[in-house]
C-alpha cells in the first residue's frame, strides 16, 4: 500500500518538519473550549457528596431534606445507580459501601453551586464502620478486612515463566536480592475532571474531559441499557490525561444519572481535591527481585515478585509491563504479580502504567549487580540488551516465539552516553568526592510497545478543496490534531493548512477506544493514511476528464494542484475538481498489520548527571539526556515536547507526588498541589534536559512512525537513583528520594565501614 | 509563591478573609468613573438591600461592565460564568497552580482567589484581551511558534504571567523567566518549550 515508497522518506513534503500545532491559535487565545467552558441553557450544577469514612457500609441514607431545598432538581444515591459495574472497575457509579475516604456516596444537581453545596450538607447518612487496610501486603493476609466478598486479591496471581529460575540461580556465579518500592503517586491533570450530560428522550450526549470517548460510550450504553447509536460522547479539547482519563470513571455515569433524574443538562466539575482523591492515580508497587549473573558478564536468571496496590475498585491493569522479559537476554525469567485492593483511592493506568515502577526496579537491580561484580554498568547493559534479530515473546507468554525487529536500544545507549560524556562518571561510585557536593552519572534503559491496534477515521474533502479529518480518539496535549492532519496532507498532496481535525466525537467518526498506550499515532494514523489514499484516488479519478482524460495513474497531486506526471503545465486545481465533484468522503478502519514472527518495540535510554549536597541532602539534576526510538518523527517540535514533558514527569516521581495516607484514619494527607509538589519551572531546569531522537523507521506505523507518549516517563526514577549512587555511593530503593532519605543514607554509609562502593 | 505581585495579592486575600472592609488599596488606584460614584449618598437600588450581594463596575479587556454579584464570587467565576470569558481557567481554586492568572490594574493576580468585589473599579486584562482582532500578541505568537504548551489548559495563565514579566522586565534572563513563571504549573511539563516561548516573546515584544 505504498508503504515502501513512504519509507524511502526522501521526498516527504510535510512529515518530519517542525510545524506549529494546527490548533495553537485556539490554545493561546483562550478560545479553545474545554468541557468546563461549555455552557448550555438551563444547565444545572452537579456536586458529589464525598464520604469521610475510609471503609464503611451505608446503613441508611436520607436525602429528603436535600430534595426539599428550593433549587435542588435531583439527588441520587446508590439506590438510583444501575447495578452495572463500571468497565475496568469493581464498583457501580455509586455504591452502598464506602471503600476509600473521599468516595462519592451521593450526587446533587441544583440551579447553582451554592444551592448544590448546601444540599450536600442536608444528606444524612448512617454508617456501619468497618476496619480498613491500606497496605497491599497487609491486605493479602487472611485476617485482613475484606473490601469484597471474594477477598482483596484481584484475580489470580499472574505468573510468567521462561526457563528455570531456580536452576538458573544455582548455575549463577553471583545472586543478589533486593526490594524496590514505589508508593501511590498522584498522576492527574491540571484540568479537573468535568462532564456535562444532556438527555433528549432516550438519547444521551456527554461532553467529557476524557481520553477515551469510545470506552465512555460503551460504558454509558451498558449503564443505561441503551444502543450505541443513542449515546454520543464528545471530548474536543482535553486538559491532559496521562492515562487517568483513559478508563471509565464514576463521574461520567453520575452526571448522566443526575441529568436524567433532573430532566435538565448537568455539569459536574471536580474540585482540585476531588480530582486528586477520585481520579485513577499511579499505583503503588513492591518489587521483590532476585538476579543471578555469570562471570562472563551475562544475565542468567531473574525472579520478580510484584505486589500492586490497586486501591478500591480498579481491576483492569496494574503490575508490570514487559521490562523484565523484553529489555535483556535472560534465559531464565519468572515474574509473579499480585494485584490487591485496599482502602485507598482508585489507581489505574497512568503514563507508562507499570513501566516506570518496573523500570525503577529492574534498572536499579541491574546497576546493583554490576556494582557487586565490579562491572561497568553501561558495558554490562550493552552486552546483555536485546537487539534486532533476537528472540522475543510475541504474546504475553514467556516463550520467545518471535523475532525482535527495528530495535535500536543499543543506539539509544550509545548516543546518550556520548552526549552526556559517560566517561566522566566516577569509576568507583562515591569515591574521591570530599567536598560538600558530590557529582555522579547514571543510566537506565526502557522499552514498550509502539502503539497501534485498531484505528478509524473519516475524511471529508469539501467542494473548495478544504479537508476535515474526523477521529474519535483525542488530542490530550499529544499533538494528534496536528500530526494526523500532517499524515493526511502528506498522503493526499494538499497543504497542511487546508486540513482540520475534529477529534473525540463518537458520533462523527468510526469507533475507537481512545488515546492511550502510545496507540493513536500508529493506530489512528494508519487509518488516516488509508482514508487519505482513498480520497486521493477519487480526486485523481475525477480530475482525469479535466486533463484530456488522463489516466489516474499518470496524475499526482502536490500542494492542492493535480498535475500530469512529468508535464507540470497540464494541471488543475483541487478546488476546480471538487466544485465539479461535489464532495468526497472516505472512511477507513484498519487493524494492526500482520507481521508474522516480527515483533516491534519502542526503546529508549536516559542518562542523568546529578549533584548531591552532602550537607542538605538536596539532589540537583545537572544534565539529563533522553535518547529515544520513535521510528520516524512526524513533527520534531511535537516529538521534543512529548519527550521533554514526559521526562520531567518521570523525574517528578523522584522528588514528590507521593500520596501519603494517615495509617490511623486512611485519610490522604496531601491532596493539594503545595503538598504533592508537582514540578514547577524551578524544580528541574529545562535547559539541562536534552532529547535525542534516534534515527529509525517502524514497520508498523504510518510513514515509519512509532508512538512515544509513554516511554519518556519510564526511566527517570532509575536513572536518578543510579546517578545518586554513582555520586555518593548510596543506594535508594524507595521513591521519592527525599532529602531526609538521602541524609539518612549518607549517615548510615559513614557508620558502615567497608561497605561496597 | 515567589512572584512579588502574588505576595501582595495574598495580603488582600487575608484582609478579605478577616471580613474587613474591601482590601482594594493596592488595586483601586484607577477607579473608572462610569456610573454614580460609590458612596452613602447614592440612592439605594433594589439589590443594594441584599447585604450578601454587591453591584460593581469594572473594565475587562477595555469593555466596561456593571454586574451584580454575590460577595462570595471570585473574579475567576465572574469572568468565566458572568462575562463568559472562559479563557481564564481554574485548576486548583486556591492559588496553587496559576491557570487563573489575569491582570488587575497591570498586576498579575490569581483570579481564583480575588473576590470579585475587590476588582470593583479596576481594569482587568484576560487572555481574551491580548490579541488585536486576528493579530496575535507577540507573546501569543511566540507560544505558537515554539508550541509552548501541550494540552493548553495552563496556557492562558502562562501567557498572562509572561506578560506581567515582560511589562516590568522587557529583557529577562532565562533564570528570571523561570522565576517569574514558577507560580504557573504545567502538568504536561512543557517547561522547556514554555521557556523558549518566553525568551522569543521578549525579542518579539521589543522588535
Amino acid at each position: 500500500m505504498g508503504q515502501q515508497a513512504n519509507r524511502s522518506g526522501g521526498s516527504l513534503k510535510v512529515l518530519g518538519k517542525r510545524l506549529p500545532n494546527l490548533d495553537a491559535v485556539e490554545r493561546v487565545t483562550g478560545r479553545a473550549k474545554y468541557v468546563g467552558d461549555i455552557d448550555i441553557p438551563g444547565m444545572l450544577v452537579g456536586r458529589a457528596l464525598r464520604s469521610a469514612q475510609t471503609h464503611a457500609r451505608i446503613v441508611s441514607i436520607d436525602t429528603s431534606k436535600a430534595e426539599a431545598l428550593p433549587g435542588v432538581k435531583a439527588v441520587v444515591t446508590y439506590k438510583d445507580a444501575p447495578k452495572v459495574a463500571l468497565w475496568g472497575h469493581r464498583g457501580y457509579v455509586l455504591n452502598d459501601r464506602v471503600r476509600f475516604r473521599g468516595e462519592a456516596v451521593a450526587g446533587v444537581a441544583a440551579v447553582d453551586a451554592e444551592t448544590a453545596e448546601k444540599a450536600l450538607k442536608l444528606i444524612a447518612i448512617q454508617y456501619e464502620v468497618l476496619p480498613f487496610v491500606i497496605d497491599p501486603e497487609e491486605a493479602m493476609k487472611a485476617t485482613a478486612s475484606k473490601l469484597f466478598e471474594d477477598g482483596n486479591q484481584e484475580g489470580q496471581a499472574r505468573i510468567l515463566t521462561r526457563g528455570d529460575v531456580a536452576k538458573g540461580f544455582t548455575e549463577s556465579d553471583k545472586v543478589i536480592e533486593r526490594m524496590y518500592h514505589c508508593p501511590t503517586m498522584w498522576s492527574g491533570s491540571l484540568e479537573p475532571r468535568c462532564a456535562i450530560a444532556q438527555w433528549d428522550g432516550d438519547r444521551l450526549t456527554l461532553w467529557a474531559s476524557t481520553q477515551a470517548p469510545g470506552r465512555n460510550q460503551d460504558n454509558l450504553c451498558a449503564l443505561f441499557n441503551l444502543p450505541d447509536a443513542n449515546v454520543r460522547v464528545i471530548a474536543s479539547y482535553v486538559g491532559s490525561g496521562f492515562g487517568t482519563k483513559s478508563a471509565n470513571h464514576m463521574d461520567e455515569g453520575l452526571t448522566a444519572l443526575l441529568a436524567r433524574k433532573a430532566r435538565r443538562p448537568v455539569k459536574l466539575q471536580y474540585s482540585r481535591e476531588e480530582e486528586i482523591l477520585d481520579s485513577n492515580t499511579r499505583f503503588e508497587t513492591k518489587f521483590y527481585a532476585k538476579v543471578g549473573v555469570k562471570k562472563d558478564m551475562s544475565l542468567h536468571s531473574l525472579d520478580v515478585r510484584c505486589i500492586t496496590n490497586l486501591g478500591a475498585y480498579h481491576t483492569r491493569l496494574g503490575g508490570l509491563g514487559n521490562h523484565c522479559t523484553h529489555v535483556y537476554r535472560i534465559p531464565n525469567v519468572r515474574t509473579e504479580q499480585y494485584r490487591v485492593h485496599t482502602n485507598i483511592p482508585n489507581t489505574g493506568p497512568t503514563r507508562g502504567v507499570g513501566d516506570p515502577q518496573e523500570c525503577f526496579g529492574l534498572e536499579s537491580l541491574i546497576d546493583e549487580i554490576a556494582t557487586e561484580m565490579g562491572w561497568e554498568p553501561l558495558e554490562f547493559r550493552l552486552k546483555n540488551i536485546k537487539r534486532t534479530g533476537d528472540p522475543i515473546a510475541r504474546g504475553g507468554a514467556g516463550t520467545e516465539d518471535g523475532r525482535l525487529v527495528t530495535q535500536v536500544l543499543d543506539k539509544c545507549l550509545e548516543e546518550g552516553a556520548a552526549r552526556i560524556q559517560w566517561s566522566r562518571r566516577n569509576a568507583t561510585p562515591g569515591a574521591g568526592q570530599t567536598g560538600p557536593k558530590m557529582r555522579g552519572i547514571g543510566v537506565a534503559a526502557t522499552e514498550r510497545g509502539g502503539g497501534g491496534g485498531q484505528g478509524g477515521t473519516t475524511i471529508k474533502v469539501f467542494k473548495d478543496g478544504s479537508v476535515v479529518l474526523f477521529f474519535a480518539s483525542t488530542d490530550i496535549g499529544t499533538g494528534t490534531r496536528t500530526t494526523l492532519p500532517m499524515i493526511a496532507a502528506e498522503t493526499m498532496g494538499v497543504p497542511v493548512s487546508s486540513v482540520r481535525a475534529v477529534s473525540g466525537d463518537t458520533e462523527l467518526a468510526p469507533y475507537e477506544g481512545g488515546s492511550f498506550g502510545n496507540r493513536t499515532l500508529q493506530g489512528t494514523g494508519r487509518a488516516v493514511e488509508a482514508a487519505s489514499r482513498e480520497c486521493l484516488r477519487q480526486i485523481l479519478a475525477a480530475a482525469g476528464p479535466m486533463l484530456n482524460n488522463a489516466a489516474p495513474a499518470d496524475l499526482e497531486m502536490q500542494d492542492g494542484v493535480i498535475r500530469v506526471k512529468g508535464q507540470p503545465d497540464r494541471n488543475v486545481a483541487l478546488s476546480a475538481v471538487m466544485v465539479r465533484r461535489g464532495n468526497i468522503v472516505a472512511t477507513s478502519i484498519t487493524n494492526q498489520p500482520q507481521t508474522g514472527m516480527d515483533v516491534e518495540r519502542t526503546s529508549g535510554a536516559h542518562f542523568a548527571e546529578v549533584e548531591v549536597d552532602r550537607e542538605t541532602g538536596k539532589v540537583q539534576v545537572l544534565k539529563y539526556i533522553a535518547a529515544h526510538d520513535l521510528g520516524r518523527p512526524m513533527n520534531l517540535t511535537i516529538v521534543e515536547n512529548q519527550l521533554e514533558g514526559g521526562t520531567i514527569q518521570g523525574l517528578a516521581l523522584t522528588q514528590g507526588e507521593e500520596m501519603r495516607f494517615d495509617p490511623r484514619t486512611g485519610a490522604c494527607l496531601n491532596a493539594n498541589f503545595l503538598d504533592l509538589k508537582p514540578p514547577t519551572a524551578l524544580d528541574f531546569d529545562p535547559r539541562m534536559l536534552e532529547a535525542i531522537v534516534v534515527e529509525n523507521e517502524s514497520i508498523l506505523g504510518p510513514y515509519g512512525a512509532k508512538g512515544l507518549g509513554e516511554n519518556p516517563t519510564h526511566p527517570g526514577m532509575a536513572a536518578i537513583a543510579n546517578a545518586i549512587f554513582n555520586a555518593a555511593g548510596i543506594r535508594l530503593r524507595e521513591v521519592p528520594f527525599t532529602r531526609a532519605d538521602i541524609l539518612k543514607a549518607l549517615s548510615e554509609q559513614q557508620t558502615t565501614p567497608g561497605r561496597t562502593a | 509563591m515567589a512572584n512579588d505581585d502574588r505576595e501582595k495579592l495574598s495580603v488582600s486575600r487575608r484582609a478579605f478573609l478577616k471580613g474587613g472592609a474591601l482590601a482594594t488599596g493596592a488595586l483601586s488606584s484607577t477607579l473608572i468613573p462610569l456610573g454614580p460614584a460609590e458612596g452613602a449618598d447614592r440612592a439605594p437600588e433594589a439589590t443594594d438591600l441584599d447585604p450578601r450581594r454587591s453591584k460593581i463596575e469594572l473594565k475587562v479587556n477595555g469593555v466596561a461592565y456593571r454586574v451584580d454579584v454575590p460577595n462570595t464570587t471570585t473574579l475567576a467565576t465572574l469572568l468565566r460564568e458572568e462575562l463568559h470569558l472562559t479563557g481564564t481557567k481554574v485548576g486548583c481554586d486556591r492559588m496553587q497552580c496559576g491557570a487563573c492568572t489575569v491582570h488587575v490594574n497591570g498586576r498579575s493576580v490569581y483570579s481564583c482567589t480575588v473576590p470579585a468585589v475587590d476588582a470593583a473599579g479596576t481594569e482587568v486584562l484576560t487572555i481574551e484581551g491580548l490579541a488585536k482582532g486576528d493579530t496575535l500578541h507577540p507573546i501569543q505568537q511566540a507560544f505558537v511558534e515554539h508550541s509552548g504548551f501541550q494540552c493548553g489548559f495552563c496556557t492562558s495563565g502562562q501567557i498572562m504571567s509572561t506578560k506581567a514579566l515582560l511589562d516590568r522586565n522587557p529583557q529577562p534572563t532565562e533564570d528570571e523567566a523561570r522565576q517569574a513563571l514558577s507560580g504557573n504549573l504545567c502538568r504536561c511539563s512543557a517547561y522547556k518549550k514554555i521557556l523558549e516561548s518566553v525568551m522569543t516573546a521578549s525579542r518579539l515584544s521589543r522588535a
